[in-house]
């Protein structure tokens, strides 16, 4: 018995003294080792943030940043630099990027990637000097569109981390979810919106949403989202003028019947209308395709294998209204920019005489000309469904 | 120079009693750290401090740790030592400490270390033990330099880092791989063997009561195996 108490003290005794001087140790080396850790994160920090100083970590539990805000340094002079992590082509992608004082970028690297194309090794030289209000015009990288795309959002996240930071508060909602709210403020009594394809020229009114439980419409102006009844009465206190033009608006839109034209009556009309409607105010609504990247001629090429489908709503004078990509498969990443509204939307107003003045998509020469060519005859289209030709 | 004078309990560990050619112990460290010089001079010399503390104070001790629990003693003193010199070089040597990786916190369990505070620290007075440590430290140091000093200016044409001249464009690239680093091991370990006469492996020391293999050995002690 006596030998196992000895044991076990003898044990304890030695590894208290050990422990006591691994204390020591630690006492005398921890600061210099934070120090020389400190250094060297500083070190590569100062990359992205040439002018930083004394960089410290910030414990991002106290703040609610963008989620691909994965660590934060803050340095001397008031600067921060962020480390985002985020998808482009592949997910993986880890961008550091500082932001000085004055919430400009300063730099912007790309520390790992799994993408294809490797642009974005190069492409921090284009966001810097960028700022909240200038970061969305600074242009992706034709045929990296989606690498770039990603990489300017992970900057934009860096950016609004900046103003979080600094007591600011910044608008962390996706485009779709402020859509989604402003479109519930509007109309408390409806839950989900379905949008309107618009076939009357109206002024000031960019789109329409019905509410699907019937409990009425929003029309979204400028900046506005008005809602009516289903007989288009104005239910938003807004300025009188907002009130008549939206009125004006429901009057016409709501109620407009389509019927269908029987296109083979028409042996001139172009092969590219598929199907055409005559509203009833007298409009028309012309479905058409597109020859994009995967169709040349009469052949196919590239993985595409489909035409872009595109729906347009056009006066009987020949004034597009509303144009709209209703499906494509373009190549990902590059043509298939023709789905979003900042490509479609240029259309909207454009008439014979000035319909091709559009923005290209950027590395998709095929593809906006594939459109365009399907747009051009739709004042043919008009003319004909009106006998004119 | 009488078998237990303090000059032959310091100069035993350079060659007759080298740990790593005629003891074969720390193999795993030898093989991992010598593919550059600086690594193994790092290594060897983290390795001697970490022997002569150890043997010091091991041999201290010697009297007051029980039988029964002197192993887990030997490890908690070990273990100290080797994380006391881990931050030590973390905070002054930090290259050292990246290129060492993580076979520095592992001289924990380098049998040399345990082999020498079981073997001799355990029965011989402070000063020898030190001694020991010193020779041993040393000899561990000069094998690992001997191996890199091979493995780094053939296989990567550099000596220190710096590029030799010619023999760079003629590298033997597997030299710096772990096949390499064994085929260098063994023909050193032949070559020791050859100027020891084949006499050293054999040494009293390894007495059979301390002896993993004793149980199935069948011999008294290691010198009946001489000759076999």
């Amino acid at each position: 018995m006596k030998k196992h108490i000895k044991s076990v003290i003898s044990l304890t005794a030695i590894c208290a003294v050990v422990s006591l001087l691994l204390a020591v140790t630690n006492y005398v080396t921890d600061p210099i080792i934070k120090k020389q850790e400190s250094d060297a994160v500083g070190k590569a920090l100062t990359v992205v943030l040439p002018n930083g100083e004394d960089f410290q970590t910030v414990e991002l539990t106290e703040y609610k940043l963008p989620e691909t805000v994965i660590e934060a340094y803050s340095e001397k002079n008031g600067g921060y630099v962020f480390k985002m992590t985020t998808t482009g082509y592949a997910s993986g992608l880890v961008i550091l990027c500082g932001i000085d004082a004055d919430g400009k970028v300063a730099g912007a690297t790309c520390i790992a990637s799994n993408e294809t194309n490797k642009a974005e090794t190069e492409y921090g030289k284009n966001v810097v000097n960028a700022t909240l209000d200038s970061i969305d015009k600074v242009d992706t990288v034709g045929g990296s569109t989606k690498t770039t795309t990603a990489y300017r959002n992970a900057v934009k996240d860096a950016l609004n981390s900046f103003v979080i930071l600094n007591g600011g508060s910044v608008d962390l909602r996706s485009e779709e979810e402020i859509l989604a709210d402003n479109l519930k403020t509007a109309l408390p009594d409806a839950d989900e919106f379905t949008p309107i394809f618009i076939t009357e020229d109206m002024e000031g009114i960019k789109d329409i949403y019905s509410a699907n439980n019937g409990a009425g419409f929003v029309f979204v102006t400028k900046d506005k989202f008005i809602a009516t009844d289903l007989q288009g009465n104005v239910l938003t206190e807004t300025e009188q003028e907002i009130k008549t033009k939206v009125s004006s608006a429901a009057q016409k839109q709501i109620g407009v019947t389509l019927t269908e034209i029987d296109i083979t009556k028409y042996p001139d009309m172009p092969t590219t209308v598929e199907k055409a409607y005559k509203t009833s105010t007298g409009n028309f609504v012309l479905e058409l395709r597109a020859a994009g990247f995967g169709i040349r001629g009469d052949e196919w090429y590239g993985p595409s294998g489909e035409y872009i489908k595109i729906k347009v709503s056009v006066t009987s004078g020949g004034k597009i209204i509303t144009c709209k990509t209703v499906s494509q498969k373009e190549s990902d990443g590059i043509g298939s920019a023709c789905k979003e509204p900042a490509f479609y939307t240029q259309f909207n107003g454009k008439e014979e005489s000035n319909y091709a003045d559009i923005d290209a998509i950027s590395g998709a020469t095929i593809t906006t000309n594939g459109y365009k060519t399907a747009i051009s005859k739709v004042f043919e289209a008009v003319k004909i469904l009106k006998g004119e030709n | 120079m009488t078998k237990n004078s303090n000059m032959s309990v310091l100069l035993k560990g350079l060659l007759l009693e080298n740990p790593v050619f005629v003891l074969i112990l720390g193999t795993c460290p030898t093989l991992a750290t010598t593919t550059t010089l600086i690594g193994a001079i790092g290594m060897g010399l983290a390795a001697t401090a970490v022997l002569i503390c150890s043997n010091a104070v091991i041999s201290l001790l010697r009297k007051v740790i029980p039988e029964s629990v002197r192993i887990p003693c030997y490890i908690v003193i070990i273990a100290g030592f080797v994380t006391v010199v881990q931050m030590f070089i973390h905070a002054y040597l930090p290259t050292l400490y990246e290129l060492l990786g993580v076979y520095l916190a592992l001289i924990t369990v380098n049998c040399i270390i345990l082999g020498r505070a079981e073997m001799f620290a355990s029965k011989n007075s402070v000063g020898k033990s030190v001694l020991d440590g010193i020779g041993m430290g040393l000899g561990f140091t000069l094998a690992l330099v001997s191996i890199a000093l091979i493995r780094e200016v053939f296989g990567a044409g550099t000596f220190f880092g710096m590029e030799i001249p010619v023999l760079s464009n003629f590298k033997i690239e597997f030299l710096t791989k772990a096949p390499g680093g064994f085929l260098v091991y063994g023909i050193m370990i032949a070559a020791v063997s050859k100027i020891t006469k084949g006499k050293a492996p054999y040494k009293k020391e390894f007495s059979c009561a301390n002896c993993p293999s004793a149980s199935f050995c069948g011999k008294q002690n290691c010198e009946e195996r001489k000759g076999n």
